[in-house]
Parts: C-alpha cells; sequence; structure tokens
C-alpha cells in the first residue's frame, strides 16, 4: 500500500537535498570578502524603517484566509468525487455540478462585494453617506487607525 | 520491522516532539509552525491508516487553510503582546490538573478497550475498501449521502456571506483617506526608534 | 444505482434556497434602490414554500425519501408552516427595521433569513442524523450573522457571544452522533430505532448519545442549564431578528428533538424521559425567578422564553402521541405570543432599539391603545391565563406529564406559573395603570402591526376555539417511520 507514496516521498527528500544542498555547496564554494554593499539589503528593497513589533495585521488578511478556507473546502469534496467520477456516472457529474454551482454563488457575491479586491470594493450608498458625513458618531463610522 | 513500522517509527516521535515544541515555545508563530509539524506527521499516520482522503484533508484543509487562519489571527492581534498570567478564574489549576489525570486514565482505558474491539473488523470492511478508501467514501458520499453533501454547499454559501459581512466591512467601511478627511485619524504613534 | 429522486417532500426547501440565491445575486449585482425587491422575492419564497408544504399534507409516498435523508410526516408538515409563519413576521419586522434605521441597514438580512429559515424547515424534516446537524449549522449560521448585522457594538457582542456557545453546543451534538453511530451503526434515525429495539445487552454508548444530543439540541431550545447565552442575545440581536429566532429556533430545535428522542431513540424512554424532566425543572423554575429580576424587557423576554422551553420540556416527558401533541400546540402558540410581544417591543418607541427599559410602556395605553391591548394580550397569554392560547397549551403540557406520571413536574410547572404571572402583571399594570412620564411616541409603521395583528388573532382564536387545530396537532403528533 504504502509503496504508491514512494515517488512522493522520493520527490520529496530530493526536494529538501536540494534545498540544503544549494545553500551547504554556495557557502563551501563561495569566496567570503563582505563588503558593506554586499551586505546590504538586496531586491526588495531598502532597511526597514522600524522593525515590525507590536504592529498588527490587517483584518484583510484574516478575510481573505476565511474566503480562502471555504473554497479550499470545495475542492476537498472534488477529490472523492474525481477518484470515482466513472463509477458515479452521470449522477455524480449533475450532483458536483449543482455543487460547484451552488459555491459559485458565493464566489459571485464575495467578487461583486469587493472580497477580493485588496483596496475593497465601491462604498455601498449608506456607507458613502456615513462616510462624507461630518465626524459623526465614532463608533459608527467604523475602526478608527492604530 | 516493516515499511508501515518503519514509516511509523519516524513519524511518530515528530509528531510527538512536534506537540511538546508547541506547548513549550513562547513564540505563538513558532508553536503554530510546530502545529504544523504536528499535523503533518498525523497527516502520514492517516497514509498508514489506509485513509488517503483524511490525509488529503489534513495536508490542504488543516495544515493549510486553519493554519494560515491562525497565524493570521495571532498576527492581528499582535505577536508579542504581554500575555496576561493572572488567573481569573480561582482553583482553575488543580481543577486542570484532576481533569488532565482523569482524561489520561480515561484514554488508557479507551486504547486498552480499542486492543479488544481492533481484533474484531467491521464486517465487509475489506469488500467496500477493495479499490481503495477514497472510492468506497465517494460512494457513499455521492449516494447515500448526496442530500447532506449539496447542504454542505448550503453552509458555505452562510459562510461566505458571514466573512463578508462580519469582517470586511469594517476592513472596508473606512480607508485611510476617509479617515483624515474625517479627520478622526490619530497621529502616528510615537515608537522607540529602531536599534 | 441512483438513490431515489422523489423530490416532492423536498420542494420547500429547494424554493426557500432558490430565493434566498437569488437575493444572495441582487444584492451582490444590483444597483439603486433595492429593499423592495428583496421584500418581494423573500416573501414570494415564503409563500410558495408554504403552499408547497400545505400540498404535503396529504403525501402518500413512502415514510422517508432521498436515500432516507428527509422524512415525510406530518410533524414535519405542521413544523415548517409554523417556521414559515415565523419567518414572515419576521421579514415584516425586519423590512420595518430597515425602512427605520436605513444606516444599518444590510441587503443581506433577506437571503440570510431565508437560509435560516431553510435551516429550520430542513430540521423538523430531518431523518438522518447528518442531515439534523447541517441544518442546524446552516440555520445557527445564518442566525449569528443575522445579529450582528448592524455591526453595533452591542449587536457584535452578542452575535460573539452566541457564536461560541454555539459553536461548543454543536460540538456536543456531532459528538453525540458519532455516539449514535457507534451505537447502532447508522445515522438514519427510523433505522437507529430499529437497531435499538429489542437490545438486550451493551446500552452505554447510545445512553452517552442520548444525553450529548440532548446537550445540543437543549442549548438551541435554550433549556436551562443550557440557556446562557439567552437573555445576551436577545438583548443585543435586532428586535425583529430576535422575534423571528425565538420563535422559529424554537419550532425548529424542538421538532428535532422530537424526532430524534421520540423516533430514533425510543427504544431508551425510560432512561432519557427522567433526563428531559431535570432539565424541565430547571427551566421553569429559573426563567420565572429569573424574569422577575429583569429591568429590561428583551431580557425578560428572554428568560421568559427559558421557562416557556421548560413548560415544552415538559410536555415532552410524556414519550408519546399526546405528549407531542401538546408540545405541537404549545409550540405554535408560544410562537404567536413571542413574535407578537417582540414586534410591540420594537415599535413602543419610534427610536426602537434604544428603548427596551420597561419605562418605555409607562402609560403606553394612553399613548397607543391598540399597542398596549395587544400587549396585554400576549403578556396574559404568556402568563397562561384563559381564554388565551397560552392557557390551553399549558393545561396540554400539564395533562400530558400527568398522565406519564410526572405530577410532581406538572405542580411545580403550575407554580412557576403562578410566580412568573407577576412578571407580565407587573408590565400590564405599568401600561394601563401609570401616567406616561415623557413624551414617547410610538411607531405608526404598518408593517409590524400586521405582524402584531397575526400574532395576536393566533393567540386569540387558538385561546376561543383550540378545537381548530388540535385535530390537526393530533395527527401530526402520530410518527410515521
Amino acid at each position: 500500500m504504502l509503496s504508491e507514496y514512494l515517488p512522493i516521498a522520493i520527490l520529496a527528500a530530493l526536494a529538501l537535498l536540494f534545498a540544503v544542498g544549494s545553500l551547504v555547496a554556495s557557502g563551501l564554494l563561495r569566496p567570503h570578502r563582505p563588503t558593506p554593499v554586499k551586505l546590504s539589503a538586496y531586491e526588495c528593497g531598502n532597511d526597514p524603517v522600524r522593525l515590525p513589533r507590536g504592529e498588527r495585521f490587517s483584518i484583510r488578511f484574516y478575510v481573505v484566509a476565511m474566503l480562502f478556507i471555504i473554497f479550499d473546502i470545495e475542492t476537498i469534496f472534488l477529490f472523492p468525487w474525481a477518484v470515482a467520477a466513472r463509477e458515479l456516472a452521470l449522477f455524480g457529474l449533475i450532483e458536483i455540478a449543482v455543487f460547484i454551482a451552488l459555491v459559485f454563488v458565493a464566489y459571485v457575491y464575495v467578487w461583486k462585494k469587493g472580497g477580493l479586491d485588496w483596496a475593497g470594493g465601491s462604498l455601498t450608498p449608506i456607507e458613502a453617506e456615513a462616510a462624507s458625513e461630518a465626524p459623526g458618531p465614532r463608533e459608527e463610522v467604523g475602526i478608527r487607525a492604530g | 520491522m516493516s515499511a508501515d513500522q518503519l514509516v511509523f517509527w519516524i513519524f511518530a516521535p515528530i509528531a510527538v516532539a512536534g506537540a511538546i515544541g508547541m506547548l513549550l515555545s513562547r513564540n505563538a508563530v513558532h508553536a503554530a509552525l510546530f502545529l504544523v509539524v504536528n499535523l503533518f506527521c498525523i497527516a502520514v499516520m492517516y497514509l498508514l491508516l489506509e485513509a488517503p482522503f483524511l490525509f488529503a484533508v489534513q495536508i490542504i484543509v488543516y495544515a493549510g487553510a486553519i493554519m494560515v487562519l491562525f497565524l493570521f489571527v495571532i498576527m492581528l492581534l499582535g505577536v508579542d503582546r504581554g500575555d496576561d498570567l493572572r488567573e481569573p478564574l480561582i482553583g482553575q489549576r488543580p481543577l486542570a490538573v484532576i481533569l488532565a489525570a482523569a482524561f489520561v486514565v480515561e484514554i488508557a482505558v479507551a486504547v486498552r478497550a480499542g486492543i479488544g474491539f481492533a481484533t474484531m473488523a467491521p464486517e465487509g470492511f475489506d469488500a467496500v475498501n477493495r479499490d481503495g478508501n477514497a472510492r468506497a467514501l465517494a460512494r457513499v458520499l455521492f449516494r447515500e449521502y448526496f442530500l447532506p453533501f449539496e447542504v454542505t454547499s448550503l453552509l458555505l454559501i452562510v459562510a461566505a456571506v458571514a466573512a463578508m459581512v462580519l469582517a470586511h466591512r469594517r476592513a472596508r467601511a473606512v480607508t485611510q483617506a476617509e479617515l483624515e478627511r474625517l479627520g478622526l485619524l490619530e497621529p502616528p504613534r510615537e515608537e522607540a526608534p529602531s536599534p | 444505482m441512483t438513490p431515489d429522486l422523489d423530490l416532492v417532500p423536498f420542494v420547500p426547501e429547494l424554493v426557500l434556497v432558490a430565493a434566498a440565491i437569488v437575493g444572495l445575486l441582487y444584492e451582490a449585482l444590483a444597483r439603486g434602490p433595492r429593499y423592495p425587491v428583496h421584500l418581494a422575492v423573500a416573501l414570494a419564497g415564503i409563500v410558495v414554500a408554504s403552499g408547497a408544504t400545505l400540498a404535503l399534507w396529504r403525501y402518500g409516498g413512502d415514510p422517508t425519501v432521498l436515500a432516507g435523508a428527509i422524512a415525510t410526516d406530518r410533524l414535519a408538515v405542521l413544523a415548517r408552516l409554523t417556521v414559515l409563519g415565523a419567518a414572515f413576521c419576521g421579514l415584516l419586522l425586519g423590512t420595518h427595521a430597515i425602512e427605520r434605521d436605513p444606516a444599518a441597514a444590510r441587503g443581506e438580512f433577506f437571503p440570510l433569513l431565508l437560509f435560516a429559515t431553510t435551516g429550520m424547515t430542513l430540521i423538523v424534516a430531518a431523518a438522518d442524523l447528518i442531515v439534523v446537524f447541517l441544518a442546524l449549522e446552516v440555520l445557527s449560521l445564518s442566525l449569528y450573522v443575522l445579529t450582528g448585522l448592524p455591526g453595533r457594538r452591542a449587536a457584535s457582542e452578542a452575535s460573539l457571544k452566541y457564536f461560541l456557545l454555539g459553536a461548543f453546543s454543536s460540538a456536543f451534538f456531532l459528538y453525540g452522533v458519532a455516539m449514535v453511530y457507534g451505537a447502532t451503526g447508522t445515522t438514519r434515525i427510523p433505522e437507529i430505532a430499529n437497531a435499538l429495539v429489542g437490545r438486550t445487552g451493551e446500552q452505554g454508548l447510545a445512553l452517552l448519545a442520548a444525553a450529548l444530543l440532548l446537550i445540543g439540541l437543549g442549548f438551541k431550545v435554550s433549556a436551562a442549564p443550557f440557556h446562557m447565552w439567552t437573555p445576551d442575545v436577545y438583548q443585543g440581536a435586532p428586535t425583529s431578528v430576535t422575534a423571528f429566532m425565538s420563535a422559529a429556533t424554537k419550532v425548529a430545535a424542538f421538532a428535532a428533538l422530537i424526532r430524534v428522542f421520540d423516533v430514533g431513540l425510543q427504544a431508551l424512554r425510560w432512561d432519557w424521559t427522567p433526563l428531559v424532566a431535570a432539565l424541565a425543572a430547571v427551566s421553569v423554575v429559573l426563567g420565572s425567578v429569573l424574569a422577575i429580576a429583569q429591568a429590561d424587557v428583551k431580557r425578560m423576554l428572554a428568560y421568559s422564553s427559558v421557562a416557556h422551553a421548560g413548560f415544552i420540556l415538559t410536555g415532552l416527558t410524556a414519550s408519546n402521541a399526546d405528549g407531542i401533541g401538546a408540545s405541537l400546540f404549545y409550540l405554535i402558540a408560544y410562537s404567536a405570543m413571542t413574535i407578537g410581544s417582540f414586534a410591540v417591543v420594537g415599535v413602543t418607541t419610534t427610536r426602537g432599539e434604544d428603548r427596551t427599559d420597561l419605562d418605555a410602556y409607562r402609560g403606553l395605553y394612553r399613548r397607543d391603545p391598540h399597542l398596549a391591548a395587544a400587549m396585554a394580550l400576549f403578556l396574559v397569554s404568556l402568563a397562561g391565563v384563559p381564554p388565551t392560547a397560552g392557557f390551553i397549551a399549558k393545561v396540554g403540557v400539564f395533562g400530558a406529564a400527568i398522565g406519564a406520571g410526572y405530577v410532581w413536574l406538572a405542580l411545580l410547572g403550575v407554580l412557576a406559573s403562578v410566580a412568573a404571572a407577576y412578571v407580565y402583571l407587573r408590565v400590564i399594570v405599568l401600561m394601563f395603570m401609570v401616567e406616561p412620564e415623557e413624551a414617547l411616541v410610538s411607531d405608526p409603521a404598518p408593517l409590524p402591526r400586521i405582524a402584531i395583528a397575526i400574532g395576536a388573532a393566533i393567540v386569540l382564536v387558538l385561546g376561543l376555539f383550540p378545537g381548530l387545530v388540535t385535530d390537526l396537532v393530533r395527527s401530526a403528533a402520530v410518527l410515521r417511520w
């Protein structure tokens, strides 16, 4: 039974070997002559202005993760169906089509409501009104910065 | 030692080590990463028990999606906030010790009894599983339990609406520009200059 | 090898889901004024689903369809109709709340209400514990969101509390399902019944399952000691949602409880009826006593809801058609009273959510005699005074309990009713015999008044002519499997 997974195990071992091996090999082969320019931040950027200590993530990450779980679970159900698709024949196909169609409704809703835009969707009329009014009651407008 | 046992004895100690590491690490992010290790090893156990579907669920949903959510929650709350070690409920600690001891005894009894049960495998188990557990599961899920399966999609829709309604709006309702326009933006916090 | 596909007994759910999805897509895609369309779609869904449910009264097919997942008996029909009626009233109240307070309004209210209703109609018809669990989750998840929909602090807090405790109780229920499967090797409720009948040996697992399932469902019906969430959630949720959920959740969870225990675990009834009696006693006493101490009408009604869960459980100690029938009658009557009284709470002042303290009811009669009269009717019925539905309902459940040998429980119920009458009379005195102190204006909007009128009519008709529904209830109480 388990031997079916041997290729995967070998692949995982090879991947690990390659990652570790590359680092070790480059460490052994390269000349070690550091200069300030060589040690400075590389590719993506600048030296950090401040460290992210005490900073909080935006709640948007959380929403994205939650939506990810929802569609992840949809994917999981495809696995047993795919394994037995021929055996389940037309009835199975209809079933999975209905299931995907229903979850697709959720997808359309999330998309149109701006759940997939990082900057957020357009304001609803009520929210726009609330935002354009002079300083309203703070709690009702939303979270405060920080 | 068969291949199964070899795999078990490789992964079981890693699973236990991951669990202990999770309990002992002070940093919440490290604890979450230790938990990932543990979940992966448990997934391998499912594989050993010929439950490849559970293996996939464990990796894709738990080690993947749920752990990402965990990490985001940790980051959302702030990594290095000092934990409040005071106990609001009195007598919690002795109670926890007693209950933990009871739990250990219970597990021991259950395992002992389980060894008894295991000798009588469910009837027709191998026949049902003849071409793999995932297929056997598919036959049950998509025939006898097809209605619950479709109802699951309703649950996913409601969950998506819940995520959007309860969490997204708050993030959405106010942007930096709007805060400035409303005069609600607090001046940037004064922080100690980073070393 | 396709499962049988007799979709007729499942049409009400299909219609509700279709309406909910149309509403959700409309909310996602439409621009401009939305609420009239939302209301029309939701009303159409509820009315068509009710029609489809009515047609099932004479359904003559198999006792369960769709691979044993859906029961077709009359309990499912009657309970569905009650849930749909509650949803109809909830829809009217919710639409009014949106008109009054557009800043807190969300179009998702309509699809979520329909999803919650779908979960409730599904749970009352579910003949498989997995379906029961999924339906329970669909309705609970929708209700958590509906509770927190306005996004105000109190609502969000209530939503979070409801979610945490609800998830905890769902885990109990699921654990119970697993135990049942371990004991009998099936999740189909009729098959569970067959597997447990005539078994002499090891019943430990099944008994553990019964206890766990009772905890899970006891939470949903807010029976003490699993009622902790009720006052906070009822108070924090928008009043329209409270009205809907106080009635419909109770009907749905009790119908599921009846099916799981009186069909599936029928063989163990000598073991679980004492548990039900204990829950009933605690709920009746705690609910009645704690209601006295409340200064907020919504909290008072929440504790009263705990007490009423106890009365319904009192009826269920008789594990026979009498007990089930009495409990069903009680559920219908209670739905009408609770929706009506929460609807009055919603319109007592034009400012609505802000004023739910008892002072807002001072001299209501002078300000708005119709409203005060309706509230008095609901309170009298909640107290169980003739000639209202509440009285007939209480007589029914006490009679069933005495028939089953639980005389002490019936006596306790009567005593608690007397104590609780003080709570309701206090409000009536405030409304009729005290002069108004502040110039409050009650909301003249028509939609909530329709819901109040429906509730009042049902309370009166059931109180004066209970014979109109006793036959229906009796035939619904005969479970077929």
